[in-house]
């Protein structure tokens, strides 16, 4: 291995241990594929996934740490910040990850871009970019200081394909944590199963024009994991019943894909919607003011629409 | 009498079926839209009516009225509920709510004589629908159509958003029928015009209940051209620019339907999907098609001349869309009720003023700059801005539409919010000369204003008052501001005048001590006028003063009131 | 204030309301515009309100903000910091993190529940909801506990005689005389974060793509739900 290799270290949360690799893509945006040198750090006994992935697995020793103790895990990973002395810490954004991240970027004096969407390498320097202001703007965050390159990375913004396999080392943490914090996970419920358009990530909204035949959103929900959602027009003609409705008498929501079919977009109906990350639109008119905030616009009619993307689905599914 | 005997007796003139007591029904008619939040949260502070009664014919409105002017009852006259200046809110413990529900017949359409007739209960967009049937409009669209009915667009001289082509409903109404208190029914016939003495019609149309009963109308109606319909649109740089735009067209002749020109601020809560934070001029033409069409020319021909102040041309379709979508239905209403319950906020107040086309810009001006100057809380406000919806060949009118966070209890928001924003509005208008209700109607929150608003010609509005109301019955403390010994009977709430606006800003105790310091004295005989206003449950003072009221100014900074003829007849708590 | 911020201090003055002898006060870093905002705080029943402000204090990153936040609250006795979780445009919810880290405590964000019962001088039990679970913790004092909206705690009103109370006297202003940070140690000059260079979000408006229910328009919507990781 290069002696002027950079060297990246990746946090895995617990939460999602899945996404771990993909902030490998991250490190291969600021240094260049192959020009870097990873290693993970895990809180979990199992490195699944992971081998031949990175350069090395650290493996924190069972018990050392508790996975909500931000305190107990900056204190591993400064203590390996200063073995190793990384260029950059990467951390997934992550409710876990967003009280770590900055605990340490203060410990280690070292500034952090937090909620990373993407890298730009330019010649001179790497754009890191972030959103800010519910996302209207994109902001490019310049880090100073001499601490390593700290960056907290929004979940799924970076997906990772994997190369040629490494040769990965697997190490052991063992060392004592010095300052652990001083709190205690009492229980855990786990939610219920409830269809609570607020909680879904993906929800199927239908206006006055689709009041024939709403029924048919809820197969296009079923088929996109989502929920079906209703403008107050529905509502109030007893076709949708009142907790699914969206709007400034109704819930506010932020979905990742919010599909409109024959919502016109009202200001009360726009004012449920918050930090849509994608918006698609399906209207007869275009100029409904709900197409001017949409990703994609398509003419015609909902239902139209609802059977011939089923049919795409269906033929991809099988 | 009490609320049985009134009720009772009210069964027996009527139907007991006709006299609702319900006790949800008679909350929701002590109040209008005024206290819409108030309302919602269920602290109103006003007294509940007696009953509401829906008479069926001018003859029982008159049996009706009759009785209550033989007893001294208050009346509130009441149609499709859309008021929002308090024209609806009950002052009094001993009143009825007369509702129009029952005069609900479109009587006549007379499509050769181009004029239809309509009972005071027929909402407005009944009869809309039934004349576009056969390609004709009343031409009167204001946002509470689908609501508001003849009896209340009349009374209140309501205007529609093409009020620019076809006028206010004063220009619209070609004759009507109506009760006063002592159970006359008047009669003012159909004619195409006459010159037969002073047109007794606007007596009655803007009364606002305080003279008489609306119960039959009778508007013109016009052709309807909906496939020549045009739409333009500007982002224009200031509220100046847009005024001169508007004002170019209306000067060389030409009568748009819809001409109105937004503030940066208020046109970001309408035309978001294009505003791009600048002031948005917009217009409509429609009619025959070679009118459309030199109109809009007339119209291009007056952004090129201003074009220095024109930014860019919108999309047409995309005013039209914003048109198309733009009155509030009930469900809307009702909407903005059930937000309201939830959360501390509501969507926003109005004050409506209007004045010639030099003056305007003036008072746009002035109002805001003094509202971020001197409103104690400025910082509480989420929006201020306006629009220029309704223009003449002379002037045009100024909406103010303003939003705050409400951070007090809501029994305190008009006082601590509206009232005096309301005030600023109100006084920089009438001090360059101004109207200070262009389509509202001045209700029970402007009436302090009102002999302001007339000068030496309010001689005229309070002779009419004297003369087909003279026991005071008909919608107490509507329009005209009150006379001594009308102030409620029930303990509390009084202040007057001019000072209401005031003694919300500053404690009582500085506005006692001013007054006393100018040697102010209780129990002066011998005034003219004591002009009353229920702000609360604490009495703070009464003052009574002549009717030269125009001398005399609170300075409340300086902690002194210079006037004459000031007389504090009572204070407590 | 940011409407998470709210929640922390409805959660502290309903604490107040229930034991009188707690006292809360409020610190706030920003320009002296916010002075408003912060008086009509003291018009509930804030015990103390302090605004830290001073020009070179202007532009400091979320680290800086902490270390002059945390220079100030260390000179203060507490029991307890509360905090809102995040700002009110998603912001990065760095400060109270960095804030606990300054002085040396445990925090934790995104709580939506504080036992009243179980918050004294020595522990706090809280819950902390998540998409999957809520989770109950118990946390030694002192400590940052961060709240959000979903909490739903609600200020009460300031009442009408209240708000026309003169406190201009009642609130402390701190500027860096007090403070003591060398001029290169805040503001831009001393964040190790720095924004160069912003650039309005684009997908509103120019990204969007208008088709229609055709081959083309399905297989358009199919592959962006494709790529966006929908399908």
């Amino acid at each position: 291995m290069k002696n002027d290799m950079k060297k990246t270290c990746i946090f895995q949360d617990t939460e999602k241990t899945e996404n771990t690799a993909d902030l490998l893509e991250v490190a291969q945006r600021i240094y260049g594929q192959g020009q870097f040198e990873s290693y993970a750090v895990l809180l979990a006994d199992s490195c699944d996934g992971l081998q031949g992935a990175f350069d090395h697995i650290i493996q924190v020793a069972q018990g050392l740490v508790n996975a909500y103790d931000p305190r107990g895990i900056c204190d591993i990973l400064e203590n390996l910040h200063k073995k190793h002395t990384f260029d950059s810490i990467l951390i997934p954004g992550t409710s876990m990850g967003q009280m770590i991240a900055p605990r340490l970027s203060k410990r280690l004096r070292t500034g952090l871009a937090a909620g990373v969407i993407d890298i730009n390498r330019q010649k001179d320097h790497v754009d890191i970019i972030r959103p800010a202001c519910s996302g209207k703007i994109r902001e490019s965050v310049l880090l100073t200081g001499n601490g390593p390159v700290m960056m907290s990375i929004r979940p799924n913004a970076f997906a990772y394909t994997p190369g040629t396999p490494l040769q990965t080392v697997v190490t052991s943490y063992t060392e004592p944590v010095r300052s652990p914090g001083a709190v205690k996970r009492l229980h855990v419920k786990e939610n219920q199963q409830t269809c609570d358009i607020r909680d879904s990530e993906v929800l199927i909204a239908g206006g006055g024009g689709v009041k024939e035949s709403f029924a048919e959103l809820y197969r296009l929900a079923d088929a996109l994991k989502g929920t079906v959602a209703a403008s107050r027009k529905l509502v109030d003609q007893g076709i949708a019943p009142r907790s699914i409705q969206v709007g400034q008498s109704g819930k506010t929501v932020s979905p990742k894909l919010y599909m409109a079919l024959g919502i016109h977009g009202s200001m009360q109906h726009l004012a449920g919607l918050r930090q849509i990350a994608s918006l698609i639109s399906v209207n007869t008119s275009i100029n409904a003011p709900v197409c001017s905030l949409s990703d994609i616009v398509v003419q015609g009619d909902a239902r139209k629409f609802i059977d011939r993307l089923l049919k795409k689905i269906a033929v991809y599914r099988s | 009498m009490d609320k049985n005997q009134i009720i009772e007796n009210l069964g027996n003139i009527l139907t007991p079926s006709r006299v609702n007591t319900d006790s949800e029904d008679l909350y929701d008619a002590s109040a209008d839209r005024y206290k819409k939040y108030a309302k919602v949260r269920r602290v109103l502070d006003v007294p509940v009516p007696a009953a509401i009664v829906y008479p069926g014919s001018a003859q029982e409105v008159s049996q009706v009225l009759a009785f209550c002017n033989e007893h001294g009852l208050n009346v509130i006259p009441r149609a499709g509920k859309t008021a929002t200046e308090g024209g609806l809110e009950n002052w009094k413990d001993n009143t009825i709510v007369l509702d129009a529900r029952h005069l609900d017949k479109i009587l006549n359409i007379d499509f050769y004589n181009m004029q239809a007739t309509v009972q005071a209960g027929v909402p407005l967009q009944e009869l809309e629908d039934a004349l576009r049937k056969q390609g004709f409009t009343t031409g009167h669209s204001p946002q509470s159509k689908p609501v508001a009915k003849f009896g209340g667009l009349v009374a209140t001289r309501s205007i529609g958003q093409f009020s620019t082509l076809y006028g206010g409903i004063e220009d619209m109404v070609v004759g009507l029928e109506c009760v006063f208190p002592d159970g006359h029914i008047s009669r003012i016939k159909n004619v195409a015009r006459r010159a037969g003495g002073p047109d007794i019609r606007h007596i009655v149309i803007g009364n606002e209940g305080s003279l008489c009963y609306i119960t039959e109308v009778t508007v013109k109606i016009f052709r309807y051209y909906p496939e020549n319909n045009r739409f333009t649109g500007y982002l224009v740089k200031d509220m100046e620019t847009g005024i001169k735009v508007l004002r170019e067209v209306m000067v060389n002749g030409f009568s748009p339907s819809v001409a109105r020109v937004y503030s940066e601020e208020d046109a970001a809560q309408h035309f978001f999907h294009f505003h791009k934070n600048r002031c948005v001029l917009l217009f409509m033409a429609e009619g025959p098609e070679g009118i459309v069409q030199a109109t809009c020319q007339a119209i291009e021909a007056a952004a090129k001349k201003f074009k220095a102040g024109i930014i860019e041309q919108v999309d047409d379709t995309l005013i039209a869309d914003w048109f198309n979508n733009l009155n509030w239905s009930q469900k809307d209403i009702d909407d903005e009720f059930e937000a309201m319950k939830e959360n501390d906020s509501h969507s926003g107040f109005t004050t409506e003023i209007s004045g010639d086309w030099e003056t305007i810009p003036k008072i746009y001006h002035n109002v805001i700059q003094r509202i971020r100057k001197e409103y104690p809380r400025a910082h509480d406000l989420t929006m201020l801005g306006g629009h220029s919806s309704h223009s003449y060949i002379n002037g045009t009118n100024m909406y103010f539409v303003y939003n705050y966070r409400i951070l007090c209890a809501p029994e305190d928001e008009m006082r601590v919010y509206h009232h005096p924003l309301q005030r600023i509005i109100v006084e920089e208008t009438l001090k360059l000369g101004g109207s200070m209700c262009h389509h509202h109607g001045i209700g029970k929150f402007r009436n302090e204003w009102t002999m302001d608003e007339h000068g030496s010609a309010y001689y005229m509005l309070e002779k009419l008052k004297q003369a087909f109301d003279p026991k005071g019955i008909m919608n107490f403390g509507t329009i005209y501001p009150q006379k001594e010994g009308e102030i409620q009977n029930k303990p509390g709430p009084v202040i007057t005048g001019r000072q209401r606006a005031m003694a919300h800003a500053v404690p009582s105790r500085l506005l006692l001590s001013c007054l006393k310091r100018l040697g102010v004295r209780d129990n002066e005989k011998g005034c003219e006028r004591t002009r009353g206003y229920p702000i609360g449950m604490k009495i703070i003072c009464v003052v009574k003063f002549v009717p030269d009221v125009d001398s005399m100014v609170c300075d409340v900074e300086n902690n002194t009131l210079s006037g004459k003829n000031a007389r504090i007849m009572h204070e407590s708590g | 204030m940011n409407p998470d911020d709210v929640c922390a201090l409805a959660f502290a003055l309903g604490v107040k309301a229930a034991d009188p002898d707690c006292v809360v006060e409020v610190v706030s870093l920003g320009p002296l515009s916010v002075r408003p905002h912060m008086e009509d705080l003291l018009r509930l029943a804030v015990d103390r309100g302090t605004l830290i402000s001073d020009p070179v204090f202007e532009g400091s990153d979320t680290l800086v903000t902490s270390e002059i936040l945390g220079r100030y609250i260390a000179t203060r006795p507490f029991d307890c910091l509360l905090t809102g979780s995040r700002s009110l445009d998603g912001g990065t919810g760095h400060v109270p993190v960095q804030l606990a880290e300054t002085l040396g405590l445990d925090q934790m964000s995104g709580i939506i529940r504080i036992d009243p019962h179980q918050f004294d001088s020595t522990r706090a039990v809280f819950d902390v909801a998540d998409e999957k679970s809520v989770t109950t913790y118990e946390m030694a004092m002192p400590c940052v506990l961060s709240v959000t909206r979903e909490s739903g705690y609600k200020l009460p009103y300031v009442t009408l005689t209240n708000m026309r109370r003169d406190v201009s006297d009642e609130l402390v202003i701190i500027t860096n005389q007090d403070l003591g940070f060398s001029e290169t140690r805040v503001g831009p000059a001393g964040s190790l974060t720095q924004v160069v260079h912003r650039c309005p979000k684009t997908y509103e408006k120019k990204d969007r793509h208008i088709v229609g229910i055709d081959e083309k328009g399905i297989s358009f919507v199919f592959h962006f739900l494709q790529q966006k990781g929908f399908l």
